[in-house]
């Protein structure tokens, strides 16, 4: 399905070769670049101008079968194979149609069975055995269905619509990350060169041994390579004993450490903080927190009112609900210990 | 930084109160079935009270004919909790009930009798008892506390009207209220989804222009609200998920476009399991009925005839027990423990 889904928003192109050639007005490729084969439900080729020709004053039968036929029912076969165009399009057609799921059937056997019925008609449909009655029962099936047909297809949407957006997210989150790699690799050159630079200097103007210099300098580019690493990945253990045996100086590096142990802060919430954001305003349909009201408790403002209410809101909107198989290891024990209690 | 734990985690809702529907099926036929066990039991054992085994037969036969399975369970039980909301509305008519506790009473009320029968049973603990019990608690737990004899005053009043025999004393209510709290673990702080839909509305409102279009939908989401509160949702899903839900039957009905401000807000992987959560709730939602007074009638007369005689006030067994006992506080069960 998805194959000519991606071909009607025009990602696949059509199938064509060089060789290809009209079978009723024998135009070749080899002279008519622009040249479209096109089929209809018979499945026999046509190109598009014999279309025009056959079909232009309304219904005609095909010239190969004498099939009747209309002008809007050809299209661009995508495939080399007929009957790959013909599976994939009744298969399309019929998951349409039966676009039931496990989770709308009580048992997985019902939804076999179910599988099993879908499978029988498109294969009667494929292979043309009892086709009027496979038609008959679609149909039945379509009318007695409705509602539930529509709400899958709208669910199917809404899915598509979402791994859509969560594709979307992911892509961006990805070109961020790269930026930012390439900005943290632009930092490093520069400062690599800067470094470069300076050592250059100071071979050039100072009077002290030559082999000090290059010694100092190069702990000070170590150092500042590190440094810059830091922001990705946590630094490794070997830094400290690496430097102690360089012999620089430290009053820089301490600042890494004390990310690593944040400062207690007694006020802090044991709760994972919730991103929400006020507006100034609210519309509060609670009278006592309109705009303009004073207050008659202390210490509650409005604002903190609406930080609570709201968080209340978004707290455990995202909470799974129990599954059956973690319900025997949680629930259940605790449960049904207290259903003993009061009655037995 | 994301090994923190959620705040909604730490819920006793959240970790006690979550099944799926197989579970909770499950843990009902079960209930049904220990309950009926102990129907049968308590009729034997009736029967030795006065040593009147002649109408032992009849009575275990009778019991038997008119058990109730646990699908019918719920159909009476369903009644009682509509009954709830009609209760609700006439306190608030009476001035008992403060007009902004009565979505979270009325809620609390019904989600605990809900809780109530996941662990017990009709044929021990009728409905139409513990649903008083229940709305009476509900008020205490959502801070519209009234008096016992306020509450039970009109209650009296309408079954003088309708001229039935039986009035409701105030034990009545009061002796069920420690089993009940018993059976709800002693866990009573219930969400409901009313806050997470006024939440999700200011939320909106950032998102979408239409503001009038909006609130509309937002009044009419607490239509559908109310509806859940009589599933099993409750159960199943969060109350921001069955807010969010009832948002999306309402925009459906006056034409908003509310899965745009979803896609906006929410990371799309997110959004897939939370759209077959919807999905399935606002199928839940819109395909729920409410059992008839007809139906609950039939099956409210079926089980005068298999109640439980060891915990029913009116019988041999159960006042033979309480004279043993001298005074019993409440009907508890521990004893038998």
């Amino acid at each position: 399905m998805s194959v000519l889904q991606s071909a009607q928003k025009q990602e696949i192109p059509a199938f064509q070769t060089d060789d290809d050639s009209c079978p009723q007005c024998k135009s070749e490729r080899y002279l008519n670049n622009g040249m479209r084969l096109l089929v209809g439900p018979c499945y026999h080729r046509i190109c598009e101008s014999c279309v025009q020709q056959i079909f232009d004053a309304g219904p005609a039968p095909c010239p190969e079968c004498r099939r009747i036929l209309r002008k809007a029912e050809f299209y661009q076969p995508i495939f080399e194979d007929l009957t790959v165009e013909n599976e994939v399009r009744i298969r399309m057609r019929m998951a349409a149609t039966y676009n039931k799921r496990e989770e709308d059937f009580k048992s997985l056997k019902d939804y076999n069975t179910y599988l099993e019925m879908v499978e029988d008609l498109t294969f009667r449909l494929l292979y043309d055995i009892n086709t009027d009655e496979a038609e008959y029962l679609i149909e039945k099936y379509k009318r007695d269905n409705t509602a539930s047909i529509e709400k899958n297809q709208s669910k199917f949407r809404r899915e598509e619509q979402l791994q859509q957006l969560i594709s979307n997210q992911e892509r961006i989150k990805h070109q961020q990350q790269r930026e930012e790699y390439l900005k943290q690799l632009e930092e490093e050159k520069r400062e690599k060169e800067v470094a470069k630079y300076n050592l250059i200097n100071a071979l050039a103007t100072s009077d002290k041994d030559a082999k000090d210099i290059v010694k100092a300098n190069m702990v000070h580019l170590k150092k500042s390579s590190l440094s810059n690493r830091s922001a990705t990945q946590k630094p490794r253990l070997d830094i400290e004993a690496l430097l102690r045996n360089v012999g620089g100086d430290f009053d820089d590096e301490d600042i890494e450490e004390e990310d690593e142990y944040a400062p207690f802060d007694p006020a802090e919430s044991p709760y994972e903080p919730m991103d929400v954001e006020l507006r100034s305003r609210y519309d509060d349909p609670n009278p006592a927190f309109r705009q303009g009201n004073t207050l008659a408790a202390a210490g509650m403002t409005r604002e903190v009112h609406q930080r609570y209410v709201i968080e209340g809101a978004i707290a455990g909107l995202f909470a799974q609900p129990l599954h059956e198989d973690m319900v025997d290891a949680e629930a259940t024990e605790a449960n049904f210990r207290s259903a003993e209690s009061p009655n037995s | 930084m994301t090994d923190k734990p959620q705040l909604y985690e730490q819920a006793s809702q959240y970790r006690h109160w979550r099944f799926t529907r197989e579970s909770l099926d499950k843990l009902r036929a079960a209930n049904n079935e220990r309950g009926i066990e102990r129907v049968l039991r308590g009729l034997r054992e009736e029967a030795h009270v006065d040593d009147d085994h002649s109408m032992l037969e009849t009575r275990v036969s009778e019991a038997t004919n008119n058990l109730l399975t646990p699908a019918e369970e719920l159909e009476l039980i369903d009644y009682y909790l509509q009954m709830i909301k009609v209760y609700a509305q006439s306190y608030r008519k009476n001035g008992l009930l403060k007009p902004e506790a009565l979505d979270n009473v009325k809620a609390t009320a019904i989600n605990f009798m809900k809780r109530f029968y996941l662990h017990n049973v009709v044929f021990d603990y009728p409905p139409k008892s513990i649903m008083l019990t229940c709305f009476y608690l509900a008020t205490k737990v959502e801070n519209a506390f009234m008096k016992i004899d306020d509450f039970v005053r009109p209650l009296q009043a309408a079954e003088t009207k309708r001229g039935s025999k039986v009035q409701t004393k105030n034990e009545d209510i009061l002796e069920l209220e420690f089993v009940v709290i018993q059976s709800l673990q002693f866990e009573l702080a219930v969400h409901h989804p009313y806050r997470a839909a006024y939440g999700l509305y200011l939320e909106m409102q950032a998102y979408i222009n239409d503001a009038a279009l909006l609130k509309d939908v937002f009044d009419r989401s607490h239509h559908y609200i109310d509806l859940s509160l009589f599933t099993d949702l409750v159960f199943l899903y969060q109350p921001p998920q069955i807010a969010l839900g009832a948002f999306k039957l309402a925009a459906r009905e006056k034409d908003l476009d509310i899965d745009t401000y979803l896609t906006q807000r929410f990371d799309a992987r997110l959004l897939e399991m939370l759209f077959t959560v919807l999905d399935d709730i606002q199928d839940t939602v819109s395909a729920f009925k409410n059992t008839s007074q007809k139906d609950a009638q039939v099956i409210d007369r079926k089980l005068i005839l298999c109640r439980n005689p060891e915990k029913n006030p009116s019988s041999k067994l159960y006042k033979k027990k309480a004279a043993g006992q001298g005074d019993v506080p409440y009907v508890s069960d521990s004893d038998s423990d």
